[in-house]
């Protein structure tokens, strides 16, 4: 038997289009491949 | 495929940028595993299974960011999902990173080019959070009617049907969260929240609720319940025969008070009334006698202006008899114009004309009768004599179609000259019309029997006869 008050608790707001411009802006677009790049810039400089 | 040292181009089979030299082994194994997720996304999305495709598609990006199509897919399946915001946003970032020649700009224009439908969107957003904040505060009916709405607004927001079917089932509504989770499975088919509530639903504990559902409403019944009072027989109520006794006397005095005076003020009135209308129907009566009387006299008047009229139309018009004293007149200036020229200069021939037209019948006066008379008597025997001696000319120059007026002329100013009436009927004799000279034969010798023009008349009669 689920418990309806928590499962209520796990529904987040969804995101109005007035805030579609700070979700653009604060999005984390770091991927492997920009963590490989650093890695290889490491080692080149060490 | 592109070095991430130094971002010089180079073929994808290469194991070393020709550039930089850098090592590309491990770079190509991140650019192929991020693919096999893209791959991965889109076959999940073929099939409906949004859920996963956005999981696989994330993974795709996280590998590589620079993936346009599989962050294109991901705005499309947000979007297909009723997330619409998340969809602008990997549609955005993704025309950020490669600006040509990207389907994410055909998306947002899309979306731009209906703004009413954007604003329904953004409605629905709005009332979904408003619902999910009633959810929290326990306030499900209201959650419920914002979220019926929601799904009105726009029907593929799956977050939202699966919130309603929680609230639902909440409240012991199986079959209509069981409704709506269909609704969400259609759309997203492997969607584990989804999944997880009808996996709950179809528990024997939901099941014994649904099959039961008046163990549930049992205990919403029994707080309505109402202890039924204990039974006593009616006794008589002397008090309420006492109260209506009161009340009706209450009602006469009130009658008495207040109704009869109006009634009798209605009755008065009432007679006022009618004595008012006994008047206008005398008065109304006087009037039409009236119009009688007048419409009488009207007939009468009119019959006398036929009269009149008729009387007009047959009476002598006494501008006819100015006319002829008119004519009267004027003729006999001329007669005293010409009086007026001397002797061998005068002409009475537009005279005997003027005095031949006047109709003497219509002078009344005597003395007008008198003046023609005496002008006539003056110019008449000049003019026939004039007349007669030019016919005898063209006569003598066998002219005798044209003596013939002049002789008849002559015999209208003087019809006692039987010289002039002779030489007509030789006239029309030399002209062979037998019948005029025959008639005027017979004027001279029945007109003239003491003439000498009758002994030659006959003898030309006989001969025409003969």
């Amino acid at each position: 038997m689920i418990n309806f008050d928590e499962e209520i608790e796990k529904f987040q707001p969804s995101l109005e289009i007035e805030q579609a411009e700070d979700v653009i802006t604060n999005n984390d677009l770091t991927d492997v491949s920009d963590i490989l790049k650093e890695l290889l810039k490491e080692n080149k400089d060490k | 495929m592109v070095c991430p040292n130094c971002g010089s181009n180079m073929s994808d089979k290469k194991t070393q940028c020709e550039r930089c030299g850098t090592d590309l082994t491990l770079y190509r194994k991140i650019i192929r595993t991020s693919n096999s997720y893209y791959n991965n996304g889109l076959a999940r999305a073929k099939v409906h299974d949004l859920s996963g495709a956005v999981v696989a598609l994330r993974k795709c990006l996280e590998l590589n960011k620079m993936h346009t199509s599989a962050r294109n897919l991901l705005g499309l399946t947000y979007f297909a999902m009723g997330e619409t915001v998340s969809a602008l946003s990997e549609w955005v970032i993704s025309k950020h990173f490669q600006p040509g020649n990207n389907d994410a700009n055909e998306y947002i224009q899309k979306i731009q080019a209906n703004p009413t439908r954007l604003d329904t969107i953004n409605q629905a957003i709005k009332r979904y959070n408003s619902a999910l904040t009633f959810s929290k505060q326990g306030s499900e009916d209201l959650a419920i009617i914002q979220l019926k709405k929601v799904v009105t607004l726009n029907p593929n927001f799956i977050r939202a049907y699966q919130l309603l079917a929680l609230l639902h089932m909440k409240c012991g509504e199986y079959e209509k969260a069981k409704r709506y989770l269909n609704k969400a499975s259609k759309i997203d088919v492997s969607n584990t929240t989804t999944l997880r509530f009808m996996r709950e639903l179809e528990s024997p504990a939901a099941k014994d609720m649904e099959l039961n559902p008046e163990a549930e409403h049992n205990y919403n019944y029994s707080s309505t319940i109402v202890p039924v009072s204990t039974y006593r027989e009616d006794k008589p109520n002397i008090i309420a025969f006492v109260n209506l006794v009161i009340g009706v006397l209450i009602g006469l005095a009130f009658m008495a008070f207040l109704g009869l005076p109006s009634l009798k003020n209605n009755n008065n009135s009432n007679t006022v009334e009618g004595e008012n209308k006994t008047t206008t129907q005398v008065l109304l009566k006087q009037k039409e006698d009236e119009i009688k009387d007048l419409t009488t006299k009207n007939s009468d008047l009119n019959n006398k202006i036929k009269d009149l009229q008729t009387q007009i139309d047959t009476a002598v018009v006494p501008g006819d008899v100015a006319g002829s004293f008119d004519a009267v007149l004027a003729v006999t200036g001329q007669y005293i114009t010409e009086l007026g020229k001397s002797k061998g200069s005068r002409d009475f021939t537009a005279i005997a004309d003027s005095l031949a037209a006047i109709d003497d019948t219509k002078l009344d006066s005597e003395a007008a009768t008198n003046l023609l008379k005496s002008m006539r008597d003056t110019v008449y025997p000049d003019i026939a004599g004039e007349n007669y001696h030019k016919g005898h000319l063209k006569y003598n120059s066998k002219k005798y179609d044209e003596a013939v007026i002049l002789f008849k002329k002559a015999m209208q100013f003087d019809s006692k000259d039987v010289d002039y009436v002779y030489f007509v009927a030789r006239c029309y004799d030399y002209m062979d019309d037998n019948t005029n000279a025959t008639l005027y034969y017979n004027k001279v010798i029945t007109g003239f029997p003491d003439s000498d023009r009758v002994k030659s008349a006959k003898q030309f009669l006989n001969k025409i006869q003969g």
